[in-house]
C-alpha cells in the first residue's frame, strides 16, 4: 500500500489511523450515548457497504466502525449526512456552520468537521436508573451545541448520580447529577431506613434522634445521591424538584499524569452548568493563544493553574445561590516518574497570550 | 339531586363546600415520589377542582386523613398533661369505594374493639363524611371486585369527574344548598364491575391446613425478596397499627408531646418484647403474618369480611416488585398442595 495520506486532516474528520496503511475507523457521536435505534441500521450500512463488516462500541459512546479504506472516506462522509443532521443539528440545536462559535461553513457531504470536542457521555440516568437523579441524555444534548464543532479538546461524562458509572472522576469535566433533599417530619415513621441506607451506601451523614423519633442530617457530608429517598417507605425524604449537579475537574488517564478530577462545583443548577461551559471555548482560546492544537483539556487546566481557570470559566456566570465553588484543587497524580514535573525551564509550557519575542 | 357542571361551577361549588369544609383528595407532589422525575399523589386538602387527581389512583391511601402518619395526641409538663386539638371544621373526603370500604374497615378497630372506642380516632371520624369519587377503572394492581369493596352507598355526594367539569349526585339533601343554581342533570354514579385482575381467596377454614401453611417454604422466597421496608403497610388502606412516641422538647425530660407514629408489621422490631425476643424474625415470617392478617385472621375476629380492599396500594409501592395478588395465588398453590398431602396421608 503506498498511499500519501493526511492522517491529521483525517482525524479531525473522526477517522482514526489503523496499524494497517489506508484503512481507518469511524467514530460517530453518539451525544450522552442514547439515540433512537433506527440509527443502528446506518451503523450495519457503513459497516457492511464500507467497512470490515465490525462494529465497535467506542470508550467514549461513539459508534466505532473499522476497516474503512481512504478512498471511501468520501462516500461515508457524504452517507453521515443525515445522521449527523438530524442527531445534531436537529436533535441537538448544534448549528454545524460555526467551529468553536465562529462561523465556519459546514459542507455537509463532509461528515464530522471537528474531533476536538469529544463526544458527551452519560450512563442511561433517570430516564432508566433507579439511582439517577437527572436525565443525562437530555443534558448531553444541551451542551452538545456549546462544545461542538470545535478543535478545542474536552471530555465531559455525565453521571445521573455520585454512584458516578460513567466516571465524571476519569475526564475533564465530569458532570454528576445530584438531588437536595427535602425532610418531611411529619411523614417520617422513625423507621431508620434512610440511616442505614446512608451508612451503607453512602456518607453516614443520617441519624436518628431517639429523643425526637427524628432524623438528624450532616448536610454538610451529604453528596445529594438521594438514598435516602429511595429508602423511606413514607416518602418522609424527597428530592428537591430543582437539579443541582457536581462538576469534578480534570480527571484523566494517560501515560504521564493519570489522575482522579476533584470537586469544582457542587450544587449547581443546569443554567449554571451551562454558561460556566459556555466559557469553555474563550478560556481554551486563551491558554493556547488562539492556535488549537492537538491538546487535551486537563493539561490546558494544568497550564493557566486552577485559579486563572476559576476566573475565566466563573466569567460572567451568576451562580445559583446553593452553589459551591472550589477555593483551589490539589490533584493527586500517579507518578509513573518521581519529580515528572522538574525539568528545565525552557521545557515548560506556557499559557495565555505570548509576547511575539517569545513564540 | 344530580348536577352537570363545567370546571368553572366545579371550582365555584368546591369554594363554597370549603367555606364549611376541609376538602380532602388525592392531590399531585411533583418530583416528590421515590425515583427521581416521579411524582406522588398523596392526600391533601384540596384548594381547586384542578387539585384533584382522579384520573389515577393514589399512591398513599385516604387513611392518612383520618388517622395521619403522625399526630400530637397530648403534651406534657411534669404530672400536668392536655390533649391535642382535634379537627375543628367538618371533613370531606374525596375518596373511591375501596377507600370507603377501608374507613368501614379501620372503623372495626379504633371504634368499639375491646368494648373500647379510641379517642383521637372517634373526634376525626365522626367530622369525616365521604364524597364518592366514581372510579374510572383503577389499575392493573386493582382487584377490588374479588373483595367485593367495588360498590358503596356510603357517600352524602357522588362525582364523575372529566377533563371538563363533573358530574354531580347529592345524596345527603344538606349539601343541595352548595349546587343551587347549578345545571341539574340526572346523575348516579356506576362502580367497577370487573377488573382485569382476579384473585380467589383461600380457603383457610380448617386448622390443620393454616399450621402446615405456616410452616410451607413458599414464605422462605420473601426472607430473600422482601427488604422488610413497610412501604405496602404505609400505602394499605386498612393497616392500623401504630406507636407511641415521646418528644421531649429539650433538656428538660418533663416537657414534651406524647405522639401517635404508623407502624408497620413488616419492619425488623415490631415485635420486639422484653428480653429482645422476636415472634417474627425474617422477612418470610412477617410477610406471612400480614398475609394472613389481611386475607383470615381479621375476618375471624371481626367476621362480615376480609382486611384487604382489593386497592393493591402495596402492590404498586412495593420497591421489590412483590405484587400481593400474585403472592395469595402462592398461598393458594401451597394450600392445594397441602390439602392433597393430607388426603394423601388421610387414605
Amino acid at each position: 500500500m503506498n498511499q500519501d495520506i493526511n492522517i491529521k486532516k483525517v482525524r479531525l474528520n473522526c477517522f482514526r489511523q489503523s496499524k494497517v496503511p489506508g484503512l481507518f475507523m469511524l467514530q460517530m457521536r453518539v451525544p450522552g450515548g442514547t439515540v433512537d435505534a433506527k440509527y443502528l441500521s446506518y451503523i450495519q450500512h457503513i459497516a457492511k457497504t464500507w467497512g470490515d463488516g465490525n462494529f465497535h462500541f467506542g470508550t467514549r459512546q461513539t459508534f466505532d466502525i473499522t476497516g474503512i479504506k481512504y478512498e471511501d472516506i468520501p462516500a461515508v462522509d457524504a452517507y453521515l449526512e443525515s445522521y449527523i443532521r438530524e442527531v445534531d443539528a436537529s436533535l441537538c440545536n448544534v448549528d454545524m456552520d460555526t467551529v468553536a462559535g465562529q462561523p465556519q461553513d459546514w459542507d455537509p457531504v463532509s461528515g464530522y468537521p471537528t474531533i476536538g470536542a469529544r463526544n458527551i457521555t452519560a450512563c442511561i440516568g433517570n430516564y432508566h436508573c433507579i439511582c439517577g437523579n437527572c436525565n443525562t441524555f437530555e443534558l448531553a444534548q444541551k451542551i452538545e451545541p456549546i462544545i461542538f464543532p470545535s478543535h478545542y479538546h474536552i471530555k465531559i461524562n455525565i453521571a445521573g448520580c455520585p454512584n458516578d458509572c460513567n466516571k465524571a472522576h476519569l475526564c475533564d469535566f465530569g458532570i454528576i447529577g445530584v438531588a437536595r433533599m427535602v425532610y418531611h417530619p411529619e411523614r417520617c415513621i422513625a423507621c431508620g431506613a434512610c440511616v442505614r441506607a446512608c451508612e451503607k451506601g453512602a456518607t453516614r451523614v443520617l441519624k436518628l434522634n431517639e429523643d425526637t423519633g427524628k432524623i438528624e442530617k450532616d448536610a454538610c457530608c451529604c453528596v445529594g445521591c438521594g438514598e435516602c429517598v429511595r429508602a423511606c417507605p413514607a416518602s418522609a425524604w424527597t428530592r428537591q424538584e430543582t437539579k443541582f449537579y457536581r462538576v469534578i475537574l480534570g480527571g484523566r488517564t494517560g501515560r504521564q499524569t493519570p489522575r482522579t478530577g476533584k470537586m469544582f462545583l457542587n450544587w449547581a443548577t443546569e443554567d449554571v452548568i451551562l454558561n460556566v461551559l459556555r466559557n469553555w471555548q474563550k478560556f481554551s482560546a486563551w491558554v493556547m493563544d488562539y492556535k488549537p492544537e492537538y491538546l487535551h483539556g486537563g493539561h490546558l487546566i494544568d497550564r493557566a493553574g486552577y485559579k486563572k481557570f476559576k476566573e475565566l470559566m466563573l466569567d460572567g456566570v451568576t451562580l445559583n445561590p446553593e452553589c459551591l465553588v472550589a477555593e483551589d484543587i490539589f490533584w493527586q497524580e500517579t507518578e509513573y516518574r518521581s519529580n515528572f514535573n522538574v525539568k528545565p525551564l525552557e521545557k515548560h509550557h506556557s499559557a495565555g497570550p505570548q509576547e511575539k519575542a517569545a513564540r | 339531586m344530580g348536577y352537570t357542571l363545567n370546571t368553572a361551577q366545579a371550582d365555584q361549588a368546591l369554594q363554597s363546600l370549603r367555606r364549611d369544609y376541609r376538602v380532602y383528595g388525592p392531590r399531585r407532589f411533583p418530583k416528590q415520589g421515590r425515583y427521581s422525575d416521579t411524582d406522588i399523589i398523596r392526600y391533601a386538602e384540596i384548594e381547586h377542582f384542578g387539585d384533584i387527581v382522579w384520573e389515577e389512583k393514589s399512591d398513599y391511601p385516604a387513611k392518612e386523613v383520618i388517622t395521619p402518619i403522625q399526630q400530637s395526641i397530648f403534651y406534657f409538663t411534669e404530672d400536668e398533661y392536655r390533649a391535642s386539638k382535634g379537627p375543628q371544621k367538618p371533613i370531606l373526603l374525596l375518596a373511591r369505594p375501596c377507600d370507603i370500604h377501608a374507613q368501614h374497615i379501620q372503623a372495626k378497630i379504633y371504634a368499639g374493639n375491646g368494648g373500647y372506642d379510641d379517642f383521637y380516632y372517634m373526634r376525626i371520624r365522626e367530622q369525616v363524611t365521604f364524597a364518592l369519587m366514581e372510579c374510572p377503572g383503577g389499575d392493573d394492581t386493582c382487584f377490588c371486585v374479588s373483595m367485593g369493596t367495588n360498590r358503596t352507598d356510603d357517600y352524602a355526594l357522588a362525582m364523575r369527574f372529566r377533563p371538563d367539569g363533573m358530574e354531580v349526585k347529592v345524596a345527603d339533601g344538606r349539601f343541595a344548598r352548595y349546587f343551587d343554581g347549578m345545571p341539574q342533570q340526572d346523575y348516579t354514579p356506576s362502580f367497577v364491575e370487573e377488573n382485569a385482575l382476579k384473585v380467589t381467596l383461600p380457603d383457610l377454614s380448617d386448622r390443620d391446613v393454616r399450621l402446615a401453611l405456616k410452616k410451607h417454604p413458599m414464605w422462605k422466597e420473601f426472607d430473600a425478596r422482601c427488604i422488610s421496608c413497610g412501604s405496602c403497610t404505609l400505602a394499605c388502606s386498612t393497616c392500623t397499627c401504630f406507636t407511641t412516641r415521646d418528644l421531649i422538647y429539650g433538656d428538660n425530660p418533663e416537657v414534651g408531646e406524647r405522639r401517635r407514629v404508623s407502624a408497620s408489621c413488616q419492619i425488623e422490631g415490631f415485635d420486639q418484647m422484653a428480653g429482645q425476643r422476636e415472634l417474627r424474625s425474617t422477612a418470610g415470617d412477617r410477610m406471612r403474618y400480614k398475609v394472613l392478617h389481611k386475607f383470615h385472621d381479621y375476618k375471624v375476629r371481626f367476621g362480615e369480611r376480609h382486611m384487604c380492599v382489593g386497592c393493591g396500594r402495596c402492590t404498586h409501592r412495593c420497591p421489590e416488585l412483590i405484587s400481593i395478588s400474585a403472592t395469595i395465588a402462592k398461598v393458594n398453590d401451597a394450600v392445594a398442595e397441602i390439602k392433597a398431602g393430607m388426603a394423601t396421608k388421610g387414605a
